[in-house]
């Protein structure tokens, strides 16, 4: 009996510890609902054959979360969505003539190494889906790098498959057909679910207007996108123009609003969260500036996670109500306590 | 000493890599084609051996002071045949494992032997020693390079084995391997550092998992058997 | 005292002493071959971007207005130069043989050495279809060679600008490096 109330104690959640009704799933289905605008979009402008691939996403991760808490006899886990979520997350990242077993081997290496070996839900230290599309883009640097004419542009442009407006931004410059409106409103190429900045803004307010997310990663990554832009504008481009081009284009906005607030990889203290903000966007400007791939969300992302342990242990906060001096003169005395325990 | 002992901590119980956790640079730098594994175990494996016998030979009059400077002077020594034989005879494996070879001297696995077994075993047992410990370091590399390969490029056995015209062995390394699936749908991450951690992390976990596992077991059965026997005694 | 620390020099001196006296006869035994080896192999890389019955000669070049250039090697035919330079590319630094004919044109590339992504940059040093045919660019190229978006006539490898500008610029820079030697 009394073994078992020690448990409950000790089985303390992981974050988010909030004492409502919510629980995971709750949380994982307003995520999914705050896509739905995005893969509308992608699916409009690139056609059913990625509406194919975000459901074999989504299967394929859910598949993987069943299968290997089936194989080590562990609880099961996928009623909680977040595999859903995972899956959603990296078919919307997938180019859109990705074929169809990408997105299962890409599911394969976000669930079952990145996010289950390390325990599941809630322990993995880099954001499933972003890992799982860094490994598919270090595997399949072709595929990954091919993207179709949306079908906004589809009488504008020949072929089939032409550069994204972030190529032609840091290339040999943007083409006339894009504007800073049809950016943002996604009539530009991508993955499917990162072209249209509206339907993600969209999805990002309801998840704010719900709770689900603070808006202090999102403000924080995409303004200080913002700031650095504005502040460092490239010759040929107005300043402001430029800023509004960096802004819309590259998965900006969907890593800001659904990568970088995944609650297990990024602070929990608020200072710590504006800072990792910060960080994402400082390292995205820096990657797209002088590094040797077009688009910086995906690393940048991942870099900060890594540091996020960091960030909260810089700025955890001191007991309430005690002063620092105290709490210095408390580390002394324990530590005067643990020399003497030497000698005795 | 038991030989059948000895194999078996060579190869699972006491693996140099998998539970002693030494010598994992080169692991995970050069497992990228079966050719570069088989080579590179093979060379350790041949260094290991002759290091052991020297060193067990000499170690009643290896003074105790100085004997790291000794057991480095015979590791290098050996390295620098086995590194000049290979770019005399087998260039190419010279040139694909580069600057690994000469990196044997700072292999921890031959100095951790010297130091740990062969100072204070005899030149028969030593000699085993550096077999088993060399073999079970050969079946970490191969193991790893058959996946890697398999799952990076699709191939099976690549430098060694040519399939072009009619099955054969390439010492050479201009084999092309067999290819299993097309090389485009290998995850090319996987030839690349980053796969070498992670196949040999995924090793590790698998056979540390294993090794609990059959301790359990172990101990399970020694406490029914004591049971038993308590029973026994009672009745 | 003094005895102990005369025996362990003795011994280590001894050990050392017979170390290096095998590794002096192994090294006898196999230098030839190792040199003979090396010169292939170097011979075999000129030979695929200039060919030349007779053997290549190292020849004098400013290094000072061509620090990337390894080395300028002059066909003993008469019919051009190969230049090996080692520059960075994409991911680390690349080494590659640039064959020049008499006329300041290049005869060919070769690329000896990289770290370049696979799949996208490593590409430009690959036997496949697509690395043969981007090779297959820079044969008859002057000093102005230059990526086709930069106004020249080479087709950059699909996602690897950085790649094919670097071994671009490399050839053209050993072109230069040609022409100086006047």
């Amino acid at each position: 009996m009394s073994d078992k109330t020690e448990r409950i104690i000790l089985d303390v959640a992981y974050q988010p510890q909030v004492r409502t009704k919510t629980d995971t799933m709750r949380l994982m289905l307003d995520v999914i609902i705050a896509l739905i605008p995005a893969a509308i979009v992608g699916v409009l402008q690139f056609g059913v054959y990625t509406l194919v691939l975000l459901l074999t996403s989504i299967c394929s991760a859910v598949f993987w979360e069943w299968g290997y808490r089936r194989l080590f006899k562990k609880e099961a886990s996928i009623g909680d969505l977040s595999a859903v979520v995972t899956g959603l997350l990296l078919g919307l990242t997938m180019p859109p003539t990705a074929p169809w077993w990408l997105p299962v081997v890409g599911t394969f290496f976000a669930i079952v190494i990145v996010k289950q070996l390390y325990g599941g839900i809630g322990k993995n230290f880099l954001n499933p889906a972003l890992a799982g599309r860094a490994f598919l883009f270090s595997s399949y640097a072709t595929i990954m790098a091919t993207w179709s004419v949306p079908n906004a542009l589809s009488g504008t442009v020949d072929g089939t498959t032409m550069a994204t407006p972030l190529a032609g931004l840091y290339g040999d410059g943007l083409p006339a057909y894009f504007t800073a409106k049809s950016m943002f409103m996604g009539y530009m190429p991508g993955c499917i679910g990162e072209i249209s900045a509206f339907a993600l803004l969209l999805g990002g307010a309801y998840l704010i207007w719900r709770k689900v997310i603070s808006w202090r990663i999102p403000v924080s990554f995409i303004g200080s996108v913002a700031l650095l832009t504005l502040v460092f504008g490239k010759s040929g481009y107005g300043n402001g123009e430029w800023m509004l081009y960096n802004v819309f284009s590259g998965s900006l906005m969907l890593g800001a609003i659904f990568m970088a607030t995944d609650y297990a990889t990024s602070p929990v203290t608020l200072n710590g969260q504006l800072l990792f903000g910060v960080g994402c966007g400082m390292l995205t400007v820096l990657i797209r500036y002088f590094g040797g791939f077009p688009e910086g969300t995906t690393y940048a992302i991942l870099i900060m996670n890594l540091c996020s342990w960091a960030i909260d242990k810089a700025f955890h906060r001191h007991q309430f109500g005690v002063s620092k001096s105290d709490i210095l003169f408390q580390k002394a005395e324990q530590m005067a306590a643990k020399e003497a325990a030497k000698f005795e | 000493m038991n030989r059948g002992k000895q194999f078996k901590e060579g190869l699972i119980t006491n693996n140099p890599v998998l539970v002693q956790q030494i010598g994992m640079c080169a692991t995970m730098a050069i497992t990228t084609t079966l050719f570069n594994g088989v080579g590179m175990g093979l060379s350790v494996l041949i260094i290991l051996t002759c290091c052991n016998v020297v060193v067990a030979a000499l170690r009643k009059i290896i003074p105790d002071e100085i004997r790291l400077a000794i057991f480095v002077v015979v590791i290098a020594g050996f390295v620098t045949i086995v590194d000049l034989l290979l770019q005399a005879f087998i260039p190419a494996l010279s040139a694909a494992l580069g600057v690994f070879i000469p990196l044997i001297v700072v292999n921890c696995i031959i100095i951790g032997r010297a130091e740990a077994f062969c100072q204070k075993n005899t030149v028969k047992d030593s000699f085993f020693d550096g077999i088993f410990q060399g073999l079970g370091y050969t079946c970490v590399l191969i193991i790893m390079c058959v996946f890697r390969e398999f799952v990076g490029s699709g191939r099976f056995g690549g430098g060694l084995i040519d399939v072009a015209n009619g099955f054969r062995f390439t010492l050479d390394g201009t084999g092309g391997g067999i290819q299993i699936f097309p090389e485009e749908f290998g995850a090319s991450i996987m030839n690349l550092p980053f796969g070498g951690f992670l196949t040999l992390g995924l090793l590790i976990g698998l056979m540390q998992y294993a090794l609990k596992r059959s301790e359990k077991k172990k101990k399970e059965a020694e406490r029914a058997a004591r049971e038993a026997a308590l029973k026994e005694v009672e009745e | 005292m003094n005895n102990k620390i005369v025996r362990l020099a003795l011994v280590l001196f001894a050990i050392c002493a017979v170390t290096a006296g095998i590794l002096g006869v192994v090294n006898a035994l196999t230098f030839e071959r190792i040199d003979q080896i090396t010169h292939q192999k170097e011979y075999e890389a000129y030979a695929a971007v200039l060919g030349s019955e007779s053997g290549y000669t190292p020849v004098e070049f400013d290094k000072a207005a061509f620090p990337t250039v390894d080395s300028v090697n002059r066909s003993n035919d008469g019919n051009g130069h190969v230049v090996v330079s080692t520059f960075s590319g994409a991911q680390g630094s690349i080494t590659m043989a640039v064959g020049v004919d008499n006329d300041l044109k290049c005869s060919g590339i070769s690329i000896i050495e990289h770290s370049e992504t696979s799949g996208l940059g490593a590409v430009a040093a690959s036997t496949s279809a697509a690395g043969e045919a981007f090779r297959a660019q820079f044969v008859g190229q002057d000093q102005s060679i230059a990526l086709s978006k930069a106004g020249g006539s080479v087709d950059a490898l699909a996602g690897a600008t950085i790649t094919s500008s670097a071994v671009t610029d490399a050839t053209a820079n050993s072109i230069a490096c040609v022409a100086s030697l006047g």
